[in-house]
C-alpha cells in the first residue's frame, strides 16, 4: 500500500514536471510536420547543464519573442541557458562590447558587411572546419551562402565565419487582389507586361505605384533595392558582382542605366502616388498603406518579404493583399533573378555551448520552429516546407527555390560608407532631381576616396 | 506722463505677444504628442493629430451575404441593411451614408436615395454587327435609367439593360438587383462619417508589458546614486577650488572647464575596457561610476562659480573664530549653496533618467537589467520602429517622475542657475 502510494506520488511528480517543462513550448515535440528526428538526435548528443549562451542581435519586439521560442527548444534539449537580447542599435553595440572585451558568445548580424569588418579585425572566431562543405551541400544555392559568410581574418586568410539563418526575399510586388479584380488587371509575367500594366492603370485614371524611401537616418535604402533589382534584370549576374566589388565603377553606363530604369517608375508623376517629389519624404513603413485605401491610392508596391508587418492590422494575406514576383525582361533572357538578404550567426566569444548552438542552428528543426511562427524564410534544404505558417510564406519560399540566380542585397555587401551611406543619400539626390550620371559619379568619388 | 504710460503699454504688449508666441511654439508639439499617444499607428499615418478631433468621411467596403433573393424575370433582387451586414462599418460608421458606389475606384459615385448601377449598352458597329459595353450611371430610385444615344467612341446605342444596380438609403437600407443569379456576395462601397477615435491602448500596452516594473526600478537604481554621488564629490571639490589656496588651483579649474567640451562618446570603449579589467564589468556599480565621471565637470564648474560668489566676510569671520575648512564647508558654505546643489541635482537627474547610450554600454544587455529607455527603444518599438503611438505614450509615461522632481525643486532651479553662471 505504502509503496504504491510512493510510486503514484512519484509518477504524479514526474508527469507534473514534464507538463511544466513542456508548457512554455508552443509546439509539442513529436507532433506536427516538424523534423523532430533532428531534435531528438541533437538532444541525445549534448548535455550542457549549467552552461550559458549569451546572444545579441537586431531582432527586437515580436521577432525577439519568436527567436526566444526557438532558443527555448535548445534549452530544453541541452539543459543550457540562453540569454538573447535584441538591440535597436545592434551595429554600434556589438562593436563597443567586442572592443571592450565584454562580447556575447554569438551575434546575429542583420547583414554580412559588419561581420566582414569585424572578422578582419580579429573580433570573430571561425566556424568549425567542415561547416563550409555542410552549408554548400545543404543550403539551396549553397555555395553563394558560403561565399557570403566567408571573410578574411587580420592575416588575410579566408575562413567561414557566418551561418545564415533567416532570409528575406526582396523581389516581390505587393498588390490588392480586390482592386486588381475590379479593374480586370492581370498579374504581369514579364517586365514588358509590368510596364504595360503601369500605363494601363494611368489610362484608367489610377496611380500604379506606391514608393517611399524615408527611413530616418537610413533614408534612401528602399531605392538601392530597386536599383539592384534593375541591375539583375538588365545585366548578367557577373556584372552585378563586379559592380558590388567596384571592379566596374559606379558611374559605368550599365549602372547608370539601371538607376534610370528605377527612375522610369519613380520619377514619373503619373506613376507614383503623391507625385515623384514625395518619394523621398514618404516613410517606407507608411508607403504600402495606399494599397488598402478606398479608392486605392496605388495598385502596386515593391518591397521585401518583411513588409506585411507594416500593413494595417485588419489586412488579411491572400484576401486583401497578395504578391507576385517582380518580373524580368523577356527580351533580355536573363532568367528569373531573385534579390534577397539575410541574417547570419557568427561566434564572438567561443565556448562549448556556443559550438552546440551552431550545431543546433544547422538542424532543420531550428529553422522549422521559426517558420511555423511566421515571418521567416530559409534556404536550408532539409526543412519540411509544410511547416511554413501560411501559403504566402510558402509561395515566397517557392520563389526562392525557382530563382535561376540568387544575389544578395548589394548595398549590404559594399563597404558601409558606400552601401549604408553614399548610395542611400545618392538615391535621395536622384529622386529629387539630380541626374543619374552625376549621382553615380559622386558615389564613385566617395568609393575612390576610401580605397 | 501720458507718453511714458503709452510707451510702457506698447512695450508690455510686445512682451506679452512674444511670451504667448514662445509658449505656443513649445506647447503645440507637446499637445500633438499627447494627442498622438491616444491614437494607434494606422490613424497616425493616415491623418495629422490636428485633424483627429473631427469626424472624417471614410469609405467602407461591404459585402452583404445574399439572403432572401427574389426573382423577377432575369433580374434577381435582395435587400437588407448595410450597417447590420458589416461589423466594421457598424462599429465605426455613425449610421449615416453620405454617398455610395459599386467600384473601389469611385466609392462615392451616387448619393443616398438614388440607384447606381452598371448598364450593358448594346451598340452597333460600323460594319452592322452589335457589341455590348459597360456604362455606369445613377438615376432616381423610383425612376428608370437612361442611356446616352452614342457611346464614347460615337457608336449609336440601340438598346440597354441593367447588369447590376444598387439602391441605398441614408440609413443603410439597400436593394441589390442583378441580371442573372447572385453567385457570391456583391461588393458595395459606402462613404460614412467615422467619429473621432481615441483609446488608452498604447498606455495599456506599455504599462502591462513584461518587465516594465523591473525597468522602472532599474531606472531608479541607476538614477538616484548617479545623482547623489557626483553632487557629494563635486561639493567638496568646488569648495576647495573656490576657497582654499593651493598651488595649481587655477590650472585645475581650467582643466575642469576644458573637460566640459570633451564628448563622452570618446570615453565609452576605454572606460568599459577599464571596468572589465578591474572586475566591475557591466554592472550597476559601473554605470554609477560612469555617470559620476560624465557629470562631474559640469557639477564642479557650476558649484564652484556659485560658492565663489558667497560673501567673503562670512567665511573670513568664521575662520577668525577658529573654524576649520571642514567646518566652514559643512556649517556655512553647504547650507548657503543649497539652490545650486538643487539645480544641479535636477540637471543630473533628468540626464540620467533620459539616458539611453550610457545604459546600453555599461549595463548587461539581458532584459533583467533594462532601464526604461532601453525597454522602450528595443522592446516596445519593435524591429523596425514606426510605432509612433507607442513612442508618444512612452514619452508621457517616462516623463512623469522627472516632472514630479522638477516641480518639487523648480524654485531652486532658476535661482541656482543664475547665481552659478552669471557673474
Amino acid at each position: 500500500m505504502k509503496t504504491s502510494l510512493y510510486a503514484s506520488a512519484a509518477v504524479l511528480a514526474l508527469t507534473a514536471g514534464a507538463a511544466h517543462s513542456a508548457a512554455h513550448l508552443p509546439f509539442n515535440p513529436g507532433e506536427g510536420d516538424f523534423s523532430w528526428d533532428s531534435y531528438t538526435s541533437f538532444a541525445d548528443q549534448y548535455d550542457l547543464s549549467g552552461a550559458t549562451v549569451e546572444i545579441t542581435g537586431a531582432w527586437t519586439g515580436n521577432e525577439k519573442e519568436k527567436v526566444d521560442k526557438v532558443f527555448d527548444y535548445f534549452e530544453e534539449a541541452t539543459g543550457a541557458t540562453v540569454n538573447y537580447s535584441g538591440s535597436d542599435s545592434f551595429e554600434q553595440d556589438i562593436v563597443i562590447s567586442t572592443r571592450a572585451g565584454s562580447a556575447p558568445n554569438l551575434a546575429a548580424f542583420p547583414q554580412p558587411g559588419l561581420a566582414a569588418d569585424m572578422a578582419s579585425q580579429g573580433l570573430l572566431t571561425p566556424l568549425a572546419e567542415g561547416t563550409a562543405d555542410w552549408v554548400a551541400e545543404n543550403y539551396a544555392a549553397g555555395q553563394s551562402w558560403v561565399d557570403l559568410g566567408t571573410y578574411a581574418d587580420p592575416d588575410g586568410n579566408e575562413n567561414l565565419y557566418g551561418l545564415f539563418y533567416r532570409v528575406d526575399v526582396k523581389s516581390l510586388v505587393w498588390y490588392n487582389p480586390i482592386a486588381f479584380d475590379e479593374m480586370g488587371y492581370e498579374i504581369p509575367e514579364t517586365m514588358e507586361e509590368l510596364k504595360e500594366l503601369t500605363d494601363q492603370i494611368v489610362d484608367d485614371g489610377g496611380t500604379p505605384w506606391c514608393i517611399g524611401l524615408g527611413s530616418g537616418a537610413a533614408t534612401g535604402w528602399p531605392a538601392t533595392d530597386w536599383v539592384e533589382e534593375m541591375m539583375l534584370r538588365t545585366q548578367p549576374p557577373e556584372v552585378y558582382d563586379q559592380w558590388v566589388t567596384n571592379e566596374i565603377s559606379f558611374d559605368d553606363p550599365r549602372v547608370v542605366a539601371a538607376m534610370e530604369e528605377f527612375g522610369y517608375f519613380a520619377l514619373n508623376d503619373d506613376y507614383v502616388q503623391g507625385g515623384a517629389e514625395t518619394v523621398a519624404t514618404t516613410d517606407f513603413r507608411d508607403s504600402p498603406a495606399g494599397l488598402f485605401t478606398i479608392p486605392a491610392e496605388c495598385y502596386m508596391h515593391r518591397q521585401a518579404s518583411f513588409i506585411p508587418a507594416f500593413f494595417p492590422e485588419d489586412v488579411v494575406a491572400g484576401e486583401d493583399v497578395d504578391f507576385f514576383y517582380f518580373p524580368a525582361y523577356e527580351e533580355k533572357d536573363l532568367g528569373k533573378p531573385v534579390l534577397g538578404a539575410g541574417a547570419l550567426f557568427a561566434i564572438t566569444n567561443p565556448s562549448e555551448a556556443t559550438t552546440a548552438m551552431i550545431e543546433f542552428l544547422k538542424t532543420p528543426i531550428a529553422h522549422e520552429l521559426w517558420m511555423a511562427q511566421g515571418g521567416f524564410l530559409t534556404a536550408h534544404g532539409g526543412v519540411n516546407l509544410d511547416t511554413y505558417a501560411d501559403d504566402s510564406l510558402r509561395a515566397q519560399g517557392q520563389i526562392l527555390q525557382d530563382a535561376s540566380t540568387f544575389r544578395f542585397d548589394g548595398s549590404d555587401l559594399m563597404p558601409s560608407e558606400i552601401g549604408a551611406g553614399a548610395f542611400w543619400s545618392g538615391m535621395v539626390d536622384y529622386v529629387t532631381g539630380t541626374p543619374a550620371a552625376e549621382v553615380a559619379a559622386t558615389i564613385q568619388e566617395r568609393w575612390d576616396s576610401i580605397q | 506722463m501720458d507718453q511714458m504710460a503709452g510707451q510702457k503699454t506698447s512695450l508690455s504688449i510686445v512682451t506679452n505677444i512674444s511670451v504667448v508666441a514662445l509658449v505656443l511654439i513649445w506647447l503645440i508639439p507637446t499637445i500633438g504628442l499627447l494627442v498622438s499617444s491616444f491614437r494607434d499607428r494606422e490613424q497616425i499615418s493616415e491623418t495629422g493629430w490636428w485633424a483627429s478631433m473631427f469626424p472624417v468621411e471614410v469609405a467602407y467596403r461591404v459585402s452583404p451575404e445574399p439572403e432572401g433573393v427574389t426573382q423577377d424575370g432575369t433580374l434577381y433582387t435582395f435587400s437588407g441593411n448595410l450597417f447590420s451586414a458589416s461589423d466594421e462599418v457598424s462599429a465605426q460608421g455613425s449610421g449615416d451614408v453620405s454617398a455610395f458606389g459599386i467600384t473601389g475606384r469611385d466609392p462615392g459615385a451616387a448619393t443616398p436615395g438614388q440607384t447606381f448601377g452598371r448598364l450593358k449598352l448594346v451598340v452597333s458597329e460600323p460594319d452592322g454587327t452589335t457589341d455590348e459595353e459597360n456604362y455606369e450611371t445613377s438615376w432616381p430610385a423610383d425612376g428608370q435609367p437612361t442611356a446616352p444615344e452614342t457611346d464614347e467612341d460615337g457608336r449609336p446605342v440601340q438598346d440597354f439593360y441593367i447588369d447590376r444596380a444598387v439602391t441605398v438609403a441614408a440609413n443603410g437600407d439597400f436593394t441589390w438587383v442583378q441580371d442573372g443569379e447572385i453567385g457570391r456576395a456583391p461588393t458595395i462601397y459606402i462613404i460614412a462619417a467615422a467619429p473621432p477615435d481615441f483609446g488608452l491602448q498604447n498606455y495599456e500596452q506599455i504599462l502591462t508589458s513584461d518587465n516594465m516594473d523591473r525597468a522602472f526600478i532599474n531606472t531608479l537604481t541607476v538614477t538616484i546614486p548617479a545623482t547623489i554621488i557626483p553632487i557629494l564629490i563635486a561639493a567638496f571639490a568646488a569648495y576647495a577650488l573656490a576657497w582654499m589656496d593651493f598651488r595649481g588651483r587655477g590650472f585645475l579649474i581650467a582643466m575642469v572647464v576644458g573637460l566640459l567640451v570633451v564628448p563622452l562618446q570618446l570615453a565609452l570603449v576605454p572606460l568599459l575596457q577599464l571596468h572589465n579589467k578591474v572586475g566591475i564589468g557591466q554592472s550597476f556599480l559601473g554605470i554609477w561610476l560612469a555617470h559620476t565621471g560624465f557629470g562631474l565637470p559640469l557639477a564642479i564648474y557650476l558649484l564652484r562659480n556659485y560658492m565663489v560668489g558667497l560673501p567673503r566676510d562670512i567665511i573670513e569671520s568664521a575662520k577668525v573664530d577658529g573654524a576649520t575648512d571642514f567646518q566652514v564647508f559643512t556649517k556655512i558654505v553647504l547650507p548657503l549653496s543649497f539652490p545650486a546643489l538643487a539645480s544641479f541635482a535636477i540637471f543630473q537627474f533628468l540626464w540620467t533618467w533620459n539616458d539611453l547610450l550610457v545604459a546600453k554600454v555599461f549595463l548587461p544587455s539581458n532584459s533583467e537589467s533594462w532601464v526604461m529607455t532601453v525597454k522602450i527603444a528595443d522592446d516596445l518599438l519593435g524591429s523596425r520602429g514606426g510605432d509612433w503611438g507607442i513612442l508618444a505614450a512612452a514619452a508621457f509615461i517616462s516623463i512623469a517622475v522627472p516632472l514630479i522632481v522638477f516641480f518639487a525643486m523648480q524654485k531652486y532651479l532658476v535661482r541656482g542657475l543664475l547665481a552659478g553662471s552669471v557673474k
